[in-house]
């Protein structure tokens, strides 16, 4: 469960989040959405922890955020995906190993790390790019990339930053799926996003952002 | 965005110089000190006779200085011997001479000191053993003298002790900043990782191990200019003062052992103190 109590973010005195109450349930599946700058990644940051807030609390699964240090927040982390809007892939490694970082930093059995890794990337559509390094990937597969560094850990929370930015409509349709069949096993998602036709015919909560606060539709 | 391999290079060339560096300095100071010793060595003793010496007294002191390993005996100085040395001495003045009834010096054996810091106690029983014959009238080697040795030595090491650690100090310095420059260089790798959920520790040890092989490498590769340089210096016979004259010896084991185990842990600590500020962002 995300709680957040009157959460405020300035950047240079500008506000990014204004005076922001939120709760999102355990296994919920909800949008933020709104237009460029309403504060969608910010608020993602803040739940992540890799923002803090100026002022007010944030709770995960019962956890204040401001109140636990940095190795606990370490721990914290490895139980939420994050689906970076710039993608944040390491240029120097390849795909599998990109995707396969997120189960090494908690110390996975190797033989494990190999086939949940195959397994992952054959979900997103990228089993034979594998050995590719990231530059050498057009801009949705590196999204795709993203997308499976998030997903391969299993995380109880997963955070999408505008993940279908860079896919084509069928591939949208193919994530969105995806995204789907996470959230029946348990995960929670929120997905940030300016793309209606991702809400489309959905009846899915949707949390319309605006100057950082939630506007009344 | 500089290279990752050419920051290595630097960091590892950082090491290499200040290793080479503080190895030359060993290998002069070990030299000099070894001379030092040598000179310590050519140091002679006078044993001075009393004038009514009787022959017998005299054989057992020629044979006592014999028999001790660390002592020979140069050449013996007659009265006559003596004085002519003192006539040839004063030259023009040796007419001063002229004026005395007869000749005041004594006989002396001199004898050549194979002195070290180790054998000095050793000396000391052997002067008093001396003075203990029948028919010496003064032996010229005085205590003060070895102190000053031994103290002269202890100078030498005590000023190459202070200069090597503050040497050691500032290449820890200069190791950091090079590390903390390979970490600049990565430290967008270092943010993702983090924000993937990796600990400090699993972000520092391979960091900490690249230091320590850096460490490694640079230590050996120091070692191994720094004997290249020397035989340069050996086979060339580069004859400048009276260097030449002296042997140029390289450094015992021990000695170019310590150079690699200090860029080792050099090596380590300047990662440690790099990346510990690094990784607590
Ligand atoms: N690190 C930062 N430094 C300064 N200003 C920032 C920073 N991050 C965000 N902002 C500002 O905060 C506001 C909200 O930014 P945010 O990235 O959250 O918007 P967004 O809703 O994600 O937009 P987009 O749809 O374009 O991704 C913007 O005005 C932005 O300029
Ligand atoms: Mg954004």
């Amino acid at each position: 469960m995300i709680q957040l109590f009157h959460i405020n973010k300035n950047f240079g005195g500008k506000p990014a989040i204004l005076d922001l109450n939120l709760k999102i349930r355990a296994g919920e599946f909800v949008f933020v959405t709104g237009p460029s700058g309403a504060g969608k990644t910010t608020l993602l940051r803040l739940i992540f922890g890799s923002d803090i807030p100026d002022s007010g609390q944030i709770l995960i699964n019962g956890i204040n955020l401001s109140r636990i240090n940095r190795s606990k927040l370490t721990f914290l982390r490895r139980k939420i995906g994050f689906i970076f809007q710039d993608f944040r892939l390491l240029p120097k490694k390849t795909v599998f190993d990109n995707v396969a970082l997120a189960l090494e930093v908690v110390g996975e059995r190797a033989n494990n790390i190999k086939k949940s890794t195959r397994q992952t990337l054959k979900l997103v559509g990228l089993a034979e790019k594998e050995k590719a390094f990231p530059l050498q990937l057009s801009g949705g597969e590196q999204q795709r990339v993203a997308i499976a560094r998030a997903i391969v850990k299993k995380p109880l929370i997963l955070l999408a930053d505008e993940p279908t930015g860079n896919l084509d409509p069928i591939l949208t349709q193919d994530i969105m799926v995806l995204f789907r069949s996470i959230h029946l096993k348990g995960t929670t998602v929120v997905i940030a996003t300016h793309n209606q036709e991702l809400m489309n015919n959905t009846a899915l909560r949707k949390i319309p952002l605006q100057k950082g606060n939630i506007i009344d539709c | 965005m500089m290279n990752d391999s050419f920051v290595h290079l630097i960091s590892l060339g950082t090491i290499i110089v200040s290793m080479l560096i503080f190895g030359t300095f060993l290998l002069l100071s070990f030299n000099i000190k070894t001379w030092l010793e040598d000179w310590g060595h050519s140091l002679t003793m006078a044993v001075y006779l009393e004038d009514d010496i009787s022959l017998t007294n005299k054989d057992h002191i020629a044979a006592f200085l014999k028999s001790v390993p660390s002592a020979k005996i140069k050449r013996f100085i007659s009265k006559d011997d003596a004085y002519r040395d003192l006539k040839i001495a004063l030259g023009p003045h040796s007419d001063i001479l002229e004026g005395l009834p007869n000749n005041p010096l004594p006989a002396s054996f001199e004898v050549i000191l194979d002195i070290h810091e180790a054998n000095i106690d050793g000396f000391k029983k052997f002067q008093k053993k001396l003075e203990s014959y029948k028919g010496i009238e003064e032996v010229q080697f005085s205590e003060d003298w070895s102190r000053r040795f031994e103290g002269m030595m202890n100078v030498v090491r005590y000023i190459g002790f202070t200069i090597g650690g503050c040497f050691c100090l500032c290449v820890l310095f200069i190791i950091t900043n090079t590390i903390k420059l390979t970490l600049y260089s990565r430290s967008k790798e270092i943010e993702i990782m983090k924000l993937v959920g990796a600990t400090d520790y699993f972000i520092r040890v391979p960091i900490l191990i690249e230091g320590l092989i850096q460490g490694c490498l640079g230590g050996l590769l120091a070692i191994l200019a720094l004997y290249c340089g020397y035989l340069l210096l050996v086979t060339k016979k580069i004859s400048f003062l009276s260097l030449a004259v002296l042997e140029f010896q390289f450094l015992p084991y021990e000695y170019w052992l310590s150079i690699f185990v200090i860029s080792v842990i050099l090596g380590l600590i300047g990662s440690m103190i790099a990346v510990g500020r690094f990784v607590n962002l």
